[in-house]
């Protein structure tokens, strides 16, 4: 990251889900990931942001919070970069606080927080739009002698406006140094905010601020003492005797910092708003509907069965031309190493038909994440939260665990990284111990897959939506119970209330939905180039070597009457079975043996521990290097629903039967395979205790369910 | 050895070489408190010890 010209640092700050990384992004030019619900921002982002006039800052992205009273890691976060108390960072010169233009009240109880600081503040009126079509009307001028002469700027930072001026009123506070207007506490609070400081400057010998005396005086939580170094022994005695001295007053500790600072602040905005007639009751309306008890879950299942329908179907066509462009590169590229019989199976079998088999994949990526980018943006997801509320209090956790759920059904890393806003530790555990179940999509390349050469030829469209619909619950349905084990008798969590705002309903953003669909596109592409291609050319090389001429030879003594086609097909499949693959597959295959798999799925599922989706790349190499190069125009779904047992009892039936089929996707719903996030999920649980208890886990109850699945449905049908 | 069995072998060869230096550089990053994963997050916050 480069350092702006004067080395100037500014915090972003501000409640969640008022639009601070919309703003970010329009400040800086960058492209942080936004979204219309709250708790996306779990860590530091930064950016250099042009203040106009030729001097640039370091603008940095802070997670949201309501209030300085850390609860949770992000708020923390926060709170240790405001205080310069972050390795690496000094203390920001200056604040940016948004707050949503619309709840003016509830949103700058956190500006009277920051204003202990005594940092230069800009205060951010964003969502001005909104305001606006809801009939409010705010007095900037007004409000901004109330609060001590800051700048004071109505933005509507999606829709780029008012961009300029935050920028004017940035260099204003850095050049005035303008603070926030403080609290005036009542005389006895204020008398034991001095002894708190003065008893812990005392005995730990530091200078102790009026913020820290605040939190250290009205928050149950410790950090600012452990941060202080004001041992329990130490502080208790005068915690005590400062409290008494507020109870005393008539407040109570706990809830005399927000009954003051709400007074004084309704005090403050008196005559700054003002309401006329507006739209304030479209979201409620159709809130209404969406989070009605019964119709609620119901269009939110239908929902989901359309949003896969869709993606089925408007992925069909650019999906075949895809597959033709494969098949026509291997049609042009294969005849021309025909003497070099290696090295054409090495680009033939290894490279287009691993690689080509995976990037097939990649229109359906791109409708998937164009259809979550509008979920999310218009602001449903939040919604989908709160109806998932009720199922996650069952099993011990509340929809605050959701949102990290949700967003494992695109990664499971990042959502690991946003199990930071849930406050209670053992809470936490639990829930980043069941994000790795969420269907990630990684994991949509082999249902599609399996969906799309069996599910659909066999019983039609909509079964493809419902299986695949079905294979994106088979993880919620396993990590609901997981969770309330872990919750009710590992971890016993105590019971969580759970707060989440709804935001309002908004067309989402193009540029941004396509830029996120772009994103994930460029991503799934580079994966395909890079991971995907070298561990095809492995798999490949594992599947070829080693390879005794002799045997095609034998091959054809032993059928002197078959003609040569058939000859080389034999001593194609003969090759494979031989290779280090073929035998590693065949000494494994046993294990996998009741779940229906023969020893290429075996091989395939081996090879995708490290990460899943290198399950398809695998299937296309293993069957192509088998089927031989006369069969390199049929893609690999056509290649898989020909595969038949060669012997044993099931001889001659095909060994992707609908039982095989299911039990491979279940089998991957639930199964451990990623590398990053085990090593993720060990870096936020703080060992590798809980991460190597999901694998094993997870593993297991694939394996199971998987064998359950196979048994089950070969002896119905 | 022929020129055919020298690329095949030097392309397999890269391929194993490139899988095994990423994930040496992934341990790498993980030991020193960075993203365990692919998503670039390096930039996580550590409080001053």
């Amino acid at each position: 990251m480069s350092t702006p010209d004067a080395g100037l640092l500014v915090a972003l700050v501000g409640n969640p889900n008022t639009g601070k990384s919309t703003l970010f992004n329009a400040l800086t030019g960058l492209r942080q990931r936004v979204g219309n619900y709250p708790g996306v921002t779990v860590s530091r982002k930064s950016g250099t942001c042009d203040l106009g006039d030729g001097q640039k800052v370091e603008l940095v992205d802070l997670p949201g919070l309501y209030s300085l009273a850390a609860a949770s890691p992000d708020e923390q976060v926060v709170i240790d970069a405001l205080s310069g108390n972050i390795a690496g960072d000094r203390r920001p010169d200056a604040v940016v606080l948004v707050v949503d233009a619309t709840n003016l009240l509830r949103n700058l109880f956190l500006a009277s927080q920051v204003a202990e600081l005594g940092l230069p503040v800009v205060l951010v009126l964003n969502q001005a739009d909104v305001a606006q079509e809801q009939g409010l009307r705010i007095d900037t001028a007004l409000l901004s002698r109330r609060l001590g002469g800051v700048p004071v700027v109505l933005t509507s930072a999606w829709k780029g406006e008012g961009i300029p001026e935050v920028r004017r009123g940035l260099a204003d506070a850095l050049s005035r140094r303008t603070p926030l207007k403080r609290v005036v506490w009542p005389a006895d609070i204020a008398g034991a905010l001095a002894d708190v400081a003065q008893a812990a400057a005392a005995d730990t010998g530091k200078t102790v601020s009026s913020a820290d005396a605040q939190r250290l005086l009205f928050d149950t939580n410790v950090s600012t003492a452990e941060r202080l170094g004001w041992t329990l022994e130490r502080r208790e005695k005068p915690l005590r005797a400062a409290r008494d001295r507020v109870r005393n007053s008539g407040y109570n500790p706990m809830a005399a910092e927000p009954l003051v600072h709400y007074a004084q602040l309704r005090v403050a905005l008196d005559g700054v708003v003002s309401e006329g007639l507006g739209k304030a009751g479209r979201t409620a309306a159709v809130d209404r509907l969406l989070l009605h008890r019964v119709l609620g879950p119901v269009l939110f299942m239908g929902i989901m069965l359309g949003f896969f329908a869709s993606v089925f179907w408007l992925a069909k066509f650019p999906m075949d031309w895809i597959q033709l462009g494969v098949d026509w590169t291997k049609g042009v590229v294969a005849p021309s190493l025909e003497p070099y019989p290696m090295l054409q199976s090495l680009v033939a079998d290894g490279i287009l038909g691993g690689v080509g088999a995976f990037l097939v994949f990649l229109p359906q990526i791109l409708i998937l994440f164009l259809f979550i980018g509008i979920l999310e943006d218009s602001g449903y997801m939040a919604r989908a939260a709160f109806i998932m509320d009720r199922l996650f209090s069952w099993c011990g956790l509340n929809g605050k665990s959701f949102v990290p759920m949700l967003s494992g059904f695109a990664c499971a890393i990042p959502s690991l990284l946003s199990t930071r806003t849930i406050e209670d530790p053992k809470a936490r555990l639990a829930t980043a111990f069941v994000v790795p179940f969420m269907s990630c999509s990684a994991r949509f390349p082999i249902y599609a897959l399996m969906c799309a050469a069996f599910i659909g030829p066999l019983y039609g469209p909509g079964w493809e939506s419902l299986v695949m619909v079905g294979m994106h619950c088979v993880g919620l349905v396993f990590a609901v119970p997981t969770a309330f084990v872990l919750t009710r008798l590992v971890l016993k969590v105590k019971p969580q209330p759970f707060v989440l705002e709804l935001p309002r309903y908004q067309m989402p953003k193009p540029r941004d939905v396509v830029w996120r669909m772009w994103q994930n596109a460029a991503e799934f592409v580079s994966k395909a180039g890079t991971v995907i291609f070298a561990i095809t050319i492995v798999v490949w090389a594992l599947s070829y070597f080693p390879r005794d001429a002799s045997v095609a030879e034998r091959i054809r003594a032993a059928h002197p009457t078959e003609s040569a086609e058939k000859v080389k097909a034999r001593a194609q499949a003969a090759y494979v079975e031989q290779s280090y693959m073929g035998r590693f597959g065949k000494a494994i295959q046993p294990v996998f043996d009741p779940l229906g798999f023969d020893w290429k799925i075996t091989v395939g599922v081996l090879a995708s521990f490290p990460a899943r989706e290198v399950i398809v790349s695998t299937l296309g190499v293993t069957y192509s290097v088998g089927e031989g190069a006369e069969a390199d125009s049929q893609d690999l779904r056509k290649a898989m629903q020909d595969a038949k047992w060669p012997e044993g009892p099931r001889a001659g039936t095909p060994i992707f039967s609908l039982a095989a089929v299911l039990a491979l996707m279940v089998f991957f719903a639930l199964c451990s395979q990623c590398g990053p996030t085990i090593a993720t999920l060990a870096q936020e649980t703080g060992g590798w205790k809980w991460a190597a208890g999901s694998f094993v886990t997870m593993t297991t109850l694939a394996w199971v369910v998987s064998m359950a699945v196979y048994q089950v449905i070969i002896r119905l049908t | 050895m022929n020129l055919e069995a020298v690329i095949v072998g030097a392309v397999v060869g890269v391929a194993v070489g490139w899988l095994a230096r990423r994930w040496l550089a992934a341990a790498r990053r993980r030991k020193a408190g960075g993203c365990a994963g692919d998503c670039g997050c390096s930039s996580k916050l550590k409080p001053k010890k």
